[in-house]
């Protein structure tokens, strides 16, 4: 049980993905890892737009709204978690986050709307965790802010109705089963695509969430 | 108390029409840094530098305190005088600064006696004394604490400890709004470069994403925004940290989090970490508690995970213990860590300490 793995690049290509030049703010997609873009309509987070993410708690809801942050990051882009008064910043490492990009509000003290509409000025992706169910006119107002500055919210809800207004994209956690040998190695967890941004029928994916050394992977 | 040297530039205390003492007085700030690292300013012109190590390096106090002048002396032109003292204290310091008298240690006492009561900076206690025939802070140490409380009130007792020695942070004596000054005039109030972009450059989005923090902070406080930083350690907590946006110890990073640590929990890590500590209890079949034995093996096998709040859950397998017993060599620590998957698909991450199980970690 000895693990050690130094975060270094491990080839120059993985330097020279490292250190391109960040995406242009124009830009209207904001990207996502590849094992999520195919739940994603274009593939990437659209800006301007929200996606809510929600399952049975424990099941990865909370690593999957993280890892939503994984590609922005480390493209260049400004993230922030609000009401996370928990973060795994470990897992989020593990998962790909770049942390030098990312800022936390961990107890924004009754006022995470505000907060979330404050971020909007100057971040492009928001993850926010509602202590409940969100009121129909604070919801409201959020989608208008985050339209109006073209940044993306990320709501974590715990049960899908937390979020009052109809989403565009819902990705839901349906099923989840932790591999075990000898310690939790991965779980494989098969989340839904649904929502007005989704034409026809709901999107299914299978996922490692995560993977072996924490990582987001498609499961086959 | 810390025996400090204070070195006191009059010339330096005033600001003037021109405005320039503030930055003349940084010159000198760092002149003193270069000397002593922990030298730190405690008003404009004054200065305080704890003068144990500084004075054990340059051979004595005296040959300190002349080699300071030596230095700080120049850069304050022709006209400019510099008085160093010394003494047990801030309060007592600054005075023997006025004096250029190096107090000897544990003199501090009878040094303060002769000074007027004014020097306490609260002229309605003054005032009083005065009347009282009480002039210098000798007759007013020699009052007993609790006359003074009775008197004047806890105020007072702050002062008239400081007065007797016991204390030398005498309330008005450290100028913040002067010490904001002069980090703004030496370029130390801007965020460390942590959170600059590539190559120390600033990009328009982090310009605008530092902007939009610290209105947030505005409306929160400080300290609302954090920025997470990875360290060294063995389990997810040790390793991550939560820090202030802006704040020094946002450098930590990348100093000891590649290196190998023997013993590290594997990954993948717990996408949720409890801000504070969480008692569950872990009990067998029987409903007894099971516990770590000094074996570093469970007692049983665990059949029920009990929360503070919420129905107990069902175990449906476990992973670990694996046991720690870190810096034994000072403040040692022993815990032991275990995985418990729930037959609902939950999946924590314990750890027992103090003989009770905590929540170290939700793999959400």
């Amino acid at each position: 049980m000895f693990v050690s793995r130094p975060e270094l690049p491990a080839s120059t290509v993985a330097l020279a993905t490292a250190i391109r030049p960040t995406a242009p703010a124009s830009s209207r997609l904001l990207p996502v890892v590849e094992p999520l873009s195919s739940l994603l309509p274009d593939g990437a987070l659209r800006r301007g737009g929200t996606v809510v993410v929600t399952g049975s708690p424990g099941w990865g809801a909370t690593s999957l709204g993280l890892a939503l942050l994984t590609a922005a990051s480390t493209a260049g882009h400004w993230c922030a978690a609000v009401g996370l008064d928990d973060p795994g910043v470990v897992a989020m490492a593990e998962l790909g986050v770049d942390l030098r990009r990312v800022v936390f509000v961990p107890r924004p003290r009754g006022a995470w709307a505000a907060a979330t509409a404050e971020l909007f000025e100057g971040v492009d992706v928001v993850l926010a965790r509602p202590p409940a169910r969100v009121a129909h006119t604070a919801a409201r107002r959020l989608l208008a802010r985050a339209r109006d500055r073209a940044a993306v919210l990320v709501v974590l809800a715990e049960h899908r109705d937390d979020w009052p207004v109809p989403s565009e994209i819902t990705l839901e956690v349906t099923e989840a089963a932790w591999h075990a040998n000898g310690r939790l190695v991965s779980r494989r967890a098969v989340v839904r695509a649904v929502g007005r941004g989704i034409t026809g029928r709901p999107r299914y994916v299978s996922l490692w969430l995560p993977g072996a050394e924490g990582a987001i992977a498609v499961a086959c | 108390m810390v025996r400090l040297m204070v070195l006191w530039c009059p010339t330096l205390s005033r600001e003037g029409s021109r405005g320039e003492e503030p930055r003349r007085f940084a010159e000198v700030l760092d002149a003193a840094v270069e000397l002593a690292p922990f030298a730190r300013p405690v008003r404009l012109g004054v200065l305080a530098i704890p003068s144990k190590g500084p004075s054990r390096f340059f051979g004595g106090e005296a040959v300190f305190a002349e080699h300071l002048q030596g230095v700080v002396g120049p850069l304050l032109g022709g006209a400019g005088r510099v008085c160093v003292g010394a003494a047990e204290g801030l309060f007592a310091a600054v005075l023997a600064a006025r004096a250029a008298v190096l107090v000897a240690p544990g003199a501090t006492g009878s040094f303060l006696a002769p000074w007027s009561i004014a020097t306490l900076r609260d002229p309605d206690l003054a005032a009083a004394c005065q009347r009282l025939g009480l002039h210098t802070l000798g007759r007013f140490a020699g009052l007993e604490e609790a006359r003074v409380l009775e008197r004047f009130g806890l105020d007072a007792v702050r002062r008239h400890r400081v007065a007797r020695g016991v204390d030398g942070e005498l309330p008005g004596l450290r100028d913040y709004a002067a010490l904001r000054r002069l980090d703004a005039v030496r370029h130390r109030d801007e965020p460390s470069e942590v959170q600059r972009g590539f190559f120390g450059e600033r990009g328009g989005a982090d310009v605008r994403a530092a902007a939009a923090v610290q209105r947030l902070e505005q409306r929160l406080g400080h300290g609302a925004v954090t920025v997470a930083r990875l360290g060294g350690g063995r389990t997810p907590d040790d390793r991550a940290a939560l820090v202030p946006w802006g704040s020094a110890d946002a450098a930590i990073e990348g100093r000891d989090h590649v290196a190998p640590w023997p013993g590290r929990l594997p990954s993948p890590s717990p996408a949720s970490i409890p801000s504070r500590p969480l008692a569950v209890a872990l009990l067998d079949e029987h409903g007894h508690r099971v516990t770590v034995g000094s074996t570093g093996l469970l007692s049983s096998v665990p059949d029920r995970l009990e929360f503070e709040a919420g129905r107990p859950r069902v175990v449906a397998a476990h992973c670990g213990p694996w046991p720690m017993a870190e810096r034994w060599w000072g403040v040692s620590r022993r815990r032991a860590h275990l995985q418990v998957l729930c037959d609902d698909g939950l999946a924590v991450l314990l750890r027992a300490e103090r003989s009770r199980w905590w929540l170290s970690g939700i793999y959400d």
